[in-house]
């Protein structure tokens, strides 16, 4: 489905990453594999080291971190936004919505929209999406998407498929109505036939967590997992990301009259920098315009990776000028969007530790 | 936060229920109640009987059901389908999200937005809030509205604070433009810093699943109960209820130029009759426009106890013509939303019993 | 505030003859969850005030909790 968004903007992003960095060097102690295969994974895949919070931390503690950095240093007043949206599928409690622990731990007005959106990789995208629906209304002229996942917390360390790339982390996102005409356009498709390539089956409600669903099994593939843990089909993905995402980008650019040349970089959810390599060479794309460092210094963040590739690799020069840029987010769904849009000068664009 | 939304209507709304139905009176024994005091709770709270869904039926199951149920009558046609909303505190897994797995089960195309929504009491008010500004944006097709609700599996049976008065229930509401202006005024706020009120501590990433958590104790006489289960501070929840609500109710009323006379219908979420007596006298409104029956019937299924109100108690006004409006939906987060409509005439309105396949 | 009327409301909602200022409501066979929402609403209804779950909770008298209603129509 293709959407148009005019007159609004991003004026600010803040990404918050665990300062705890574990290198694949020690993952691979976990692993069932020998040490001179799990290096060549590493050398094929890109990995190196990933963040990961401490046991316990949960998006709420990176969500309402990142919020008080912004209200001390005077880039948003707790006031004077009208919605704040979390992107998780990490959430602190079943019930009640996390965002309203967020509002209740940062003392935040009650006239205030708090939503719990369930989405991961393609959830910068999406909370995009929302953003700028609720900007079509009124009564909202400026809404805050938090993009937040703990899921390392759910990764089995024997599982080298997953655990080496995992991250966590929490990104904000200050979304406003802009002075200028700008246009914003964006594609979105979901196939929920294939919903099981990204999963964790128990824990949710079709199979509640006990002392069985936490036991360790080798699912054939020499990996140990938890039912409780997230499963991925790395080829099943890997597929998925080859045959949908060049067309949807395409797609979208055709809508949006634009041209691959017309964009200045595409920043793209970061799963691992061979899937993004394969992808860059299939939309014929130079690397440099498609940055796929995320993963080797931080892990795969799930809705986060797209707001810390841009701030890591543009911190500087979006803080001063204006670029032509397309995101892409896909994975758990499945999910495969992508937005054309301008982005900068940017009041903040930072990365800070918790 | 107040919103007008234009030229959109509700085509059709099904609630679905467990077809199993149990009598207070059967299960006052689990609840370590005398017979006096049982009756003193009956009484109060309105209870009588309530639907819970059996072993291994998810909130999903029932909507899904309900969806089925109106693709196979032809209210609605799959490619007519623009978008899922799935409303839940209960949802089938962390991820992938419940709505794309109801969208791979019936076999929806790859257009469809899916979205689910993490939202209790307030979630059928914000759900159609959602449905509002998604067909603003979309060019095409209708929004499909699921919220579905399977508390009773976060409660002990032995629990008299919170058993007697859980149900579980399903439903779909339709939503689509529509060429008449039919506005609808929303007002709606959030207050974070009461979450506490209404809550399960244990089983996601604050207080992850262990055998702790899990371990199930008499907190105090009749309430059993573990960390992985709904914890309710009554009394707060019930100043609450009595102090913000009627406020926003005001609001929304001046809002959208109506008075108490010139809404038919004061259709509330259902927590207990008690509460909502207690809210139409102090909110003058006489009795008869306030449903209050529906915890005795069903039971109060969170954000459907609205849709089950309507369907159970207007049903039949419904599907024949048109009534005037006020929705308010309050509870858990803390959240509380109001909407001012024209509702009807739909396609559909009415309750169904769930039937697995 | 009229007391008599206080504690005749009370009684009502204890369903007994009669209550006086130095009854303890612990005592009460039907002072328990229910009743306590009872004297919520009725707080609410008749006096025009909130009364908190923890105030509830560190009343012993009933002479205590016609104070505590009286002090918040202040």
């Amino acid at each position: 489905m293709n959407f148009k968004f005019r007159r609004k903007r991003i004026s600010g992003i803040l990404t918050v990453l665990p300062a705890r960095e574990q290198s694949f060097v020690e993952d691979m102690r976990n692993f069932k594999f020998s040490e001179a295969r799990s290096l060549k994974l590493k050398e094929v895949m890109g990995y190196d080291k990933h963040r990961i919070v401490e046991p316990g931390t949960c998006v709420s503690d990176l969500a309402v971190a990142g919020m008080e950095h912004l209200f001390k240093n005077g880039l948003l007043h707790p006031d004077e936004f009208d919605a704040l949206i979390l992107i998780t599928q990490s959430p602190d409690y079943f019930m009640p919505p996390t965002s309203n622990v967020i509002q209740g731990r940062l003392n935040l007005k009650h006239d205030l929209l708090c939503l719990d959106i369930n989405q991961g990789c393609a959830g910068f995208v999406i909370g995009m999406i929302q953003a700028l629906s609720l900007l079509e209304q009124e009564s909202i002229n400026r809404v805050v998407i938090i993009n937040a996942d703990v899921l390392s917390r759910k990764t089995s360390p024997k599982d080298r498929n997953s655990y080496p790339l995992i991250g966590d982390g929490a990104s904000i996102t200050v979304v406003e109505r802009d002075t200028e005409d700008s246009v914003i356009h964006a594609n979105l498709k979901m196939d929920g036939t294939r919903s099981n390539v990204l999963m964790i089956p128990a824990g949710g409600l079709r199979q509640p967590s006990s002392l069985e669903t936490a036991l360790l099994e080798d699912v054939g593939d020499n990996n140990l997992r938890a039912r409780d843990h997230l499963h991925m089909d790395g080829s099943a993905v890997f597929n998925f990301v080859q045959m949908e995402v060049p067309p949807l980008i395409e797609n979208l650019l055709k809508h949006a009259g634009a041209t691959m040349n017309g964009v200045d970089y595409f920043f793209c959810h970061q799963p691992n920098r061979f899937m993004l390599q394969k992808l860059a060479d299939k939309m014929k794309v130079p690397y440099a315009k498609m940055p796929s460092n995320v993963v080797e210094h931080f892990g795969n963040s799930s809705g986060v990776t797209i707001p810390t590739a841009i701030a890591f690799n543009l911190q500087e020069p979006l803080l001063q000028k204006k670029l032509r840029v397309c995101l892409a987010g896909f994975g758990v769904g499945l999910t495969w969007c992508a937005m054309l849009l301008d982005l900068g000068p940017l009041n903040f664009n930072t990365i800070i530790e918790y | 936060m107040k919103c007008i939304f234009r030229n959109k209507r509700i085509s059709a709304i099904l609630s679905v229920v467990p077809g199993q139905e149990s009598c207070f009176d059967d299960e006052r024994l689990n609840y370590n109640l005398t017979e006096e005091k049982a009756r003193r709770m009956k009484k109060m709270m309105g209870l009588d009987r309530h639907r819970v869904v059996p072993p291994g039926v998810c909130s999903s199951d029932l909507c899904l059901f309900g969806l089925q149920q109106l693709l196979n009558e032809g209210a609605l046609k799959k490619d007519e389908i623009g978008a899922l909303v799935f409303v839940s505190q209960t949802p089938d897994y962390y991820l992938p999200p419940t709505s794309n797995v109801i969208q791979g089960k019936l076999g929806l195309g790859h257009d469809v937005i899916c979205l689910d929504l993490n939202q209790g009491c307030a979630g059928f008010v914000i759900g159609l809030m959602q449905a509002f500004m998604l067909l603003d944006i979309m060019d095409a097709g209708k929004v499909v509205l699921l919220n579905g609700d399977t508390a009773s599996k976060l409660v002990d049976k032995r629990n008299r604070i919170t058993y007697p008065l859980i149900g579980d229930a399903g439903s779909v509401t339709v939503i689509e433009r529509c060429v008449e202006e039919n506005p609808v005024h929303l007002c709606l706020k959030m207050d974070g810093s009461r979450y506490r009120a209404l809550i399960v501590p244990g089983g996601a990433f604050r207080m992850p699943s262990s055998s702790e958590t899990l371990k199930l104790a008499e907190v105090e006489e009749g309430v059993v109960q573990s960390l992985e289960q709904i914890h309710m501070d009554g009394a707060a929840i019930f100043n609450f209820t009595l102090e913000d609500v009627p406020l926003q109710i005001e609001e929304v009323l001046s809002f959208s130029g109506n008075s108490r006379e010139s809404i038919d219908y004061f259709l509330f979420h259902q927590p207990n009759q008690f509460i909502l007596k207690q809210m139409a006298d102090k909110m003058k409104i006489p009795q008869e426009k306030l449903p209050n029956n529906v915890v005795g019937i069903f039971g109060n299924s969170s954000s459907v106890s609205i849709p089950v109100n309507i369907t159970h108690n207007c049903g039949k006004q419904l599907r024949n013509g048109t009534l005037r409006v006020c929705l308010s939906g309050f509870g858990v987060g803390l959240a509380w939303s109001s909407m001012v409509m024209k509702l009807g005439p739909l396609t559909a309105c009415r309750t169904v019993e769930y039937a697995a396949a | 505030m009229n007391k008599l009327e206080f504690f005749r409301r009370l009684a009502e909602i204890l369903n007994v003859e009669e209550v006086t200022e130095g009854n303890v409501l612990k005592d009460f066979d039907e002072w328990d969850s229910l009743s306590v929402l009872s004297v919520l609403a009725m707080a609410d209804a008749k006096y025009g005030v909130v009364i908190h779950a923890d105030e509830i909770r560190s009343v012993v008298k009933a002479a205590d909790l016609a104070e505590l209603v009286e002090a918040k129509q202040k």
